[in-house]
């Protein structure tokens, strides 16, 4: 069908089977997040509503509890730096990678470092960084980009990924995903063995103790803290919770809801370098705060978003990702998080990616999933009226102008007659009916038999 | 850059500064986040051998049993925390070395290190960089065996945070490290063990 | 707590005004005339604004608020006092009890807006929490299915619809796959978002009719003009019923009305 919007066609025109494995990939996901969180609490929306308050509060007081964090990291022995934006994040690593004579980077998962394209700035600037998620390695690997924030590669299937192996001499053409798996695992043991820095990111930080969560199941970035001297850990502002017990929500909130976990298999906190008494590990922990616009949205009222812990499951739930896919939204963070936060953190180029908070009906089934109770369908709707406001053409796109049914709607005497043109409305095209949901109604539905009027006449003549 | 530093606190009170209320810091109990019991157990060891293999991790509290397991995988060479060898004291068969040798972390197929605590509610073992004699000998090998002293069962997430203390590296390991990336099908074993055990000890 | 917490403490009384929104104005008599005589088989004493148009929620969902806030205006004024508002859709009184405080946030009538949304109901929530029916004296012989719409979610409405029909004789409700799925209307985006909302409703329209039921029920207009339109034109046998439609015939095959 003809559209008007980048991401319904994005929709229209994708690959059949691309279609279906993201689809399935999420549908399952959405399952098994229910099943896993309803068989294990009896009330699980408790949870997702404090989980929502804790990080609300952490926000509306971030100025205090980012202090008591870079305290905490460097009465610990950490290093503690901040960078406004994605320049400043990007010169900070570079600069601590020169500074300790360290040439190659084993790095795992970060969004952030996606955010501010920190693997093309590096490569630029002569080192060597390698992604160590089997996703992202792939993905790295084919020059291509995440379509899910936990799930990366949900878009690609075996038979590429033993192509792209093939291709970068791992081996002769193999799709079973058990040897794909062994043969990352070998390559990408020697990397961890010869890099001199290991960067990672940060779920969570505690700002009471100063201490890092990572989240994740394959165990990189355990590795990326054990034959390295050096630890980079790269954080947004927005990712600290006040105390080490609030620790114990989340844990058991983010793997439930993103994967159907009862608990992502390592979760590490890490709050300084190692040990005397251990014989491996970073002797230098760097951490650095970012900002990148997080301030812009904490002054917005959309801050809401900033709750966000990147569990994946209004992705996996929203209908509208399901059918077009992670990429179709342009940007590093996809789905309802990604409609809310992407145009958001485009700052000036906010008109771009405008259309983002259109894709949605509203149906309110990522706030449902949200382990952090975000209200994203109002977020959404903020940024509709915002970009109403601004005249952010990629909104309008397509959208019926509503000024005349506004005045229809607020006289109630030219409002009747509209309606009580009657069934004559049946035999006029629907493009010319005043409701704009009836408007340009589209080959694949019927309009209803109008029956302008007949409630009222009934409901007046009953009366009497 | 203490410039960002201060372009960044001060832009976060500006964008604090307007808003009308703040919302409080919610008190929440800890029963909150207590998982519902997946049975009855007598005894947190029973729970947490059930948690475990849930996770598709192994339970072991006898050394010639799981010694046997590793002479069945094949499984000869490792590494073993100095402390804990004593416990593999009269085992033949097994190569097993108290001095990680960074060269033949490629070699080693097991590695044998000291648990700090178990969770009983979901099978998981929490390593410190206390206890740990070698974070590559409980992370390189195939097979890492977390020896965890059952008086070190606790029965819930909170209770292990609250053992944290000051360690710089706490890791909390729930079964074999996994992926799911390529077409969602689920393989054991991608960077850290394949196969998680714990041996559980009673002093 | 949810996205579409319900005001609490509404008003509850059998004098009520009746919202029959746009959608029945236009398309769906008998949708308004069931909820009349629901209404006042229960008692009620039913008020019928006349100068009612549309809830506003088009122009709130497509983000053109100043438009929708003009809209809402006028039906703050329509329905003045402060009688119980109840509305036969989900959206609609979703609209008044959550959209409009939330485009007034800035607007200096917000108060009165506020005012408005807190004594507005939809029908079924309104049937079992307001006036405390929990067992509905109907007769239906019927196999169904039921689209739980978007806009129910978060709010008590779910269970009111299940406690009313799970008490009416011979009615026999079918539980579907995936009820959390959106059917794809969501206003103006059924337009503006053709590829997508068609292949939502094509799912949709699959979880509802795989067991084979008799009628498709659901509570909102806006879904049912939406599926509905679309299983018309695929030449689906189904009938499409509002539950309102559904408790006002049960009473006539158990002749209470
Ligand atoms: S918005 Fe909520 S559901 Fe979506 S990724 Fe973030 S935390 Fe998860």
């Amino acid at each position: 069908m003809k559209t008007k919007q980048q991401i319904d066609r994005t929709a229209r025109d994708l690959d059949p089977e691309v279609h279906d494995s993201n689809f399935m990939g999420a549908k399952l996901k959405s399952e098994r997040r229910y099943n896993t969180l309803f068989r294990d609490y009896d009330d699980p929306n408790k949870l997702r509503e404090i989980a929502g308050n804790v990080k609300q509060h952490t926000l509306e007081h971030l100025d205090t509890y980012l202090e008591q964090a870079e305290e905490s990291f460097k009465r610990n022995g950490a290093q503690v730096h901040y960078a406004i934006d994605d320049a400043a994040v990007n010169a900070q690593v570079l600069r601590i990678m020169n500074e300790t004579g360290s040439q190659t980077m084993v790095k795992s998962k970060s969004m952030l470092t996606e955010e501010v394209h920190m693997l093309d700035y590096l490569e630029k600037n002569g080192k060597t960084v390698v992604e160590t998620d089997l996703g992202e390695f792939i993905l790295q690997i084919d020059g291509d980009h995440p379509s899910h924030i936990v799930t990366p590669i949900v878009h690609k299937n075996r038979r590429g990924i033993a192509k792209s192996f093939e291709r970068e001499g791992l081996g002769d053409y193999n799709d079973d995903p058990e040897t794909i798996t062994r043969r990352a695992r070998k390559h990408l043991r020697q990397k961890y063995i010869d890099a001199e820095v290991g960067l990672t990111g940060g779920n969570f930080v505690s700002a009471e103790s100063g201490r890092i969560v990572l989240v994740t199941n394959e165990g990189n970035a355990r590795f990326c803290m054990a034959a390295n001297k050096i630890h980079i850990a790269v954080i947004g502002i927005e990712k600290l919770v006040p105390t080490d017990r609030d620790l114990g929500l989340f844990i058991n909130l983010i793997g439930r809801s993103g994967t159907g976990q009862q608990v992502t298999v390592y979760n590490q906190f890490i709050s300084g370098p190692k040990k005397d008494s251990q014989p491996h590990g970073p002797e230098q922990m760097h951490v650095i705060f970012v900002d990148n616009r997080r301030t812009e949205v904490l002054a917005s009222d959309c801050r809401e978003i900033l709750r966000c812990i990147r569990c994946g499951a209004c992705l996996n739930v929203c209908p509208i990702y399901r059918q077009s896919g992670g990429h179709a939204y342009r940007s590093v963070y996809p789905g309802p998080v990604g409609a809310v936060l992407s145009p958001l953190l485009a700052g000036n180029r906010f008109p771009e990616l405008a259309d983002l908070p259109k894709a949605s009906s509203l149906c309110g089934a990522c706030n449902e999933v949200c382990p952090v109770n975000i209200p994203i369908p109002d977020l959404l709707l903020r940024l509709r009226d915002k970009a109403k406001r601004e005249g952010a053409k990629e909104a309008m796109k397509g959208t019926p102008n509503l000024g005349m049914w506004a005045t229809l709607c607020s006289q109630p005497t030219m409002w009747k007659t509209a309606l009580s043109m009657g069934h004559t409305m049946n035999y006029i095209p629907t493009e010319m009916i005043p409701h704009p949901s009836a408007k340009s109604w589209q080959g694949a539905r019927k309009l209803p038999k109008f029956e302008g009027g007949e409630f009222r006449k009934w409901f007046k003549k009953r009366a009497k | 850059m203490s410039s960002d530093r201060e372009t960044i606190f001060s832009a976060i009170r500006a964008a604090l500064d307007p808003l009308p209320k703040r919302t409080a810091k919610p008190d929440w109990p800890t029963e909150l986040v207590i998982s519902n019991p997946s049975g009855t157990f007598d005894s947190l060891k029973a729970q947490f051998a059930d948690r475990l293999a849930f996770a598709s991790g192994r339970y072991y509290d006898s050394v010639p049993v799981l010694a046997d397991f590793l002479k069945a995988e094949g499984s000869i060479l490792g590494y073993c925390d100095p402390t804990l060898i004593s416990l593999f004291e009269g085992i033949e068969g097994l190569e097993i070395d108290t001095d990680f040798d960074d060269s033949k972390i490629n070699d080693y197929t097991f590695g044998i290190t000291r648990a700090t605590a178990g969770v009983a509610e979901s099978g998981t073992i929490m390593l410190t960089d206390t206890d740990t004699s070698c974070r590559l000998g409980a992370l390189a090998p195939w097979i890492h065996i977390a020896v965890l002293n059952e008086a070190d069962i606790v029965p819930h997430f909170p209770a292990a945070i609250e053992r944290f203390g000051d360690d710089p590296s706490i890791i909390f390991a729930t079964g074999p490290s996994k992926t799911a990336d390529v077409e969602g099908i689920l393989i054991e074993g991608v960077h850290g063990p394949g196969i998680q055990i714990a041996l559980v000890i009673s002093k | 707590m949810s996205l579409l917490h319900t005001p609490p403490n509404r008003p509850a009384g059998k004098s009520i005004q009746l919202m029959s929104t746009c959608l029945c104005d236009a398309f769906y008599a008998d949708v308004a005339q069931a909820t009349v005589e629901v209404l006042e088989f229960l008692g009620c004493d039913i008020e019928l604004p006349d100068g009612q148009t549309c809830c506003g929620q088009p122009a709130f969902n497509s983000g053109d608020w100043a438009n929708s806030r003009k809209v809402v205006r006028h039906t703050a004024k329509v329905f003045a006092g402060d009688k119980p508002i109840v509305v036969p859709s989900g959206s609609c009184a979703a609209m008044i009890f959550h959209g409009a405080p939330l485009e007034f946030e800035k607007e200096a009538d917000l108060p009165v807006i506020r005012a408005l949304a807190d004594r507005t109901w939809e029908l079924l929530d309104f049937i079992v929490h307001g006036l405390g029916v929990t067992e509905w004296p109907g007769k239906f012989d019927a196999k169904i299915t039921v689209h739980r719409s978007c806009h129910l979610r978060g709010t008590k409405s779910p269970e009111a619809m299940a406690t009313l029909l799970d008490s009416i004789e011979g009615l026999q409700v079918e539980p579907i796959d995936e009820t959390e799925q959106c059917c794809g209307f969501g206003g103006t985006f059924a337009v503006t978002f053709p590829n997508i909302s068609n292949s939502m409703g094509t799912l949709k329209i699959e979880k509802l009719i795989a067991c084979k039921p008799d009628i498709v029920a659901a509570a909102d207009m806006g879904c049912m003009m939406h599926f509905g339109g679309m299983m018309e034109k695929q030449g689906l046998p189904q009938k499409r019923m509002h539950v309102a439609q559904i408790l006002r015939d049960s009473l006539k095959n158990a002749g209470k009305i």
